[in-house]
């Protein structure tokens, strides 16, 4: 499923130092490791942690992710990222 | 024989150390003020073991292995996050009797998973240095500690009823354990509060009071009664941890409970509750 590819390439961008430094040097290339279609590739080179959320990835993986790898790690960034387009508010849900 | 003789619901905030001066000073004082009172009554009793239920964050398992219910059976330490004012050491495990806690779960219906070793995060962290570890200060003794973590954040989560039979099968198996062992349970949670959703910051302390009201009376009928939908839209992701409280009483099998301070804390973003779980 598309939220378990996602959640995995978060997980090691929010916890693993080897990952984070291959995101850093190259995203593209890091990320053909993963079975992600180009909507996922997409959502995940450009930190749109809102459409994450729509696809049921788990919000501590996506505030994870933000706060280590995004342009602008502050958390009021991330907050207006989510709000602008507003979120279900049980996104923690399971999902299909 | 070893007993469960009380225990504590008590937050784990991990904002209360990245930004302490947030809230309001005075707030902030009954909540730190309440650590320190869990702590002097732990001191005063006859506590030698603490089982601290708590709940990863999608940081110590991945997405390759997501357990239920997880017992630190060796060597332990953490965490394993940085936060000001907590500092990375090992724990005091009691490896014996959390050894015993999973074999007797397997001959009882309850399949551990088993770390024999482990990093703990800020669930068990927090409650472990400011109640256990500064009890041991206070009274001059050692307690040990034994990390228990179980799906409260992470789905497929574990469910309420589920959580609460793990608490009494681990009543039953350190009652079968042959030792003096005299046990405490900590269930380590915030009660209402949104991890990473666009309400973050959100406190719903309607919620927060029912919740308290429950764990108080002891009514784990009431508690388990919501549904996990009713919880994340009311509560958030965050309350799903009340799990942890659940899985304590389980254990503890109180007649009722004591409220030692609630604080709706919004810029650390969670319903803050302590209570006293007192053993029927």
């Amino acid at each position: 499923m598309k939220r378990d590819v996602v959640e995995r390439v978060l997980w090691n961008l929010s916890v693993d130092r080897f990952s984070k430094e291959k995101f850093r040097e190259n995203p593209e290339k890091f990320l053909g490791r993963f079975a992600l279609d180009d909507e996922c590739r997409q959502m995940i080179l450009n930190f749109e942690v809102d459409q994450m959320q729509k696809l049921g990835v788990n919000p501590m993986l996506t505030i994870g992710y933000w706060m280590e790898m995004a342009p602008d790690r502050r958390i009021s960034s991330y907050n207006r990222k989510l709000r602008a387009d507003s979120v279900s508010s049980h996104s923690a849900s399971p999902k299909r | 024989m070893a007993d469960v003789i009380g225990g504590f619901l008590v937050p784990h905030d991990p904002i209360m150390f990245s930004a302490p001066d947030a809230p309001d000073r005075e707030k902030a004082q009954r909540v730190w003020e309440a650590y320190e009172v869990c702590a002097r009554r732990l001191a005063d009793s006859d506590a030698t073991t603490v089982v601290i239920v708590g709940n990863d964050h999608y940081m110590l398992f991945g997405t390759t292995c997501l357990p239920k219910y997880c017992i630190a059976i060796g060597h332990a330490e953490g965490p394993i996050e940085q936060l000001p004012g907590l500092t990375k050491q090992q724990i005091d495990n009691h490896e014996e009797l959390a050894s015993h806690i999973a074999s007797h779960g397997a001959e009882n219906s309850f399949d551990w998973t088993v770390a024999r070793s482990f990093t703990v995060d800020h669930a068990f962290s927090i409650p472990y240095q400011l109640i256990v570890r500064r009890a041991e200060q206070i009274s001059g003794r050692q307690i040990k500690a034994i990390p228990v973590y179980i799906a409260s954040a992470v789905d497929p989560y574990i469910t309420t009823r589920r959580a609460y039979e793990l608490g009494q099968q681990i009543a039953s198996a350190v009652e079968a354990f042959d030792s003096t062992d005299k046990v405490f349970m900590i269930g380590s949670g915030g009660i209402s509060h949104w991890v990473g959703t666009a309400e973050m910051g959100k406190v719903n302390e309607e919620f927060d009071r029912e919740i308290i009201n429950l764990c108080c009376e002891g009514d784990i009928e009431g508690l388990v009664s919501y549904t996990d939908e009713q919880i994340l839209q009311r509560a958030g992701n965050g309350a799903m941890e009340i799990r942890n409280f659940l899985c304590a009483m389980g254990a503890v099998n109180p007649s009722r409970g004591t409220l030692i301070e609630y604080q709706p804390v919004r810029e650390w973003v969670t319903g803050l509750g302590f209570i006293e779980l007192e053993k029927s």
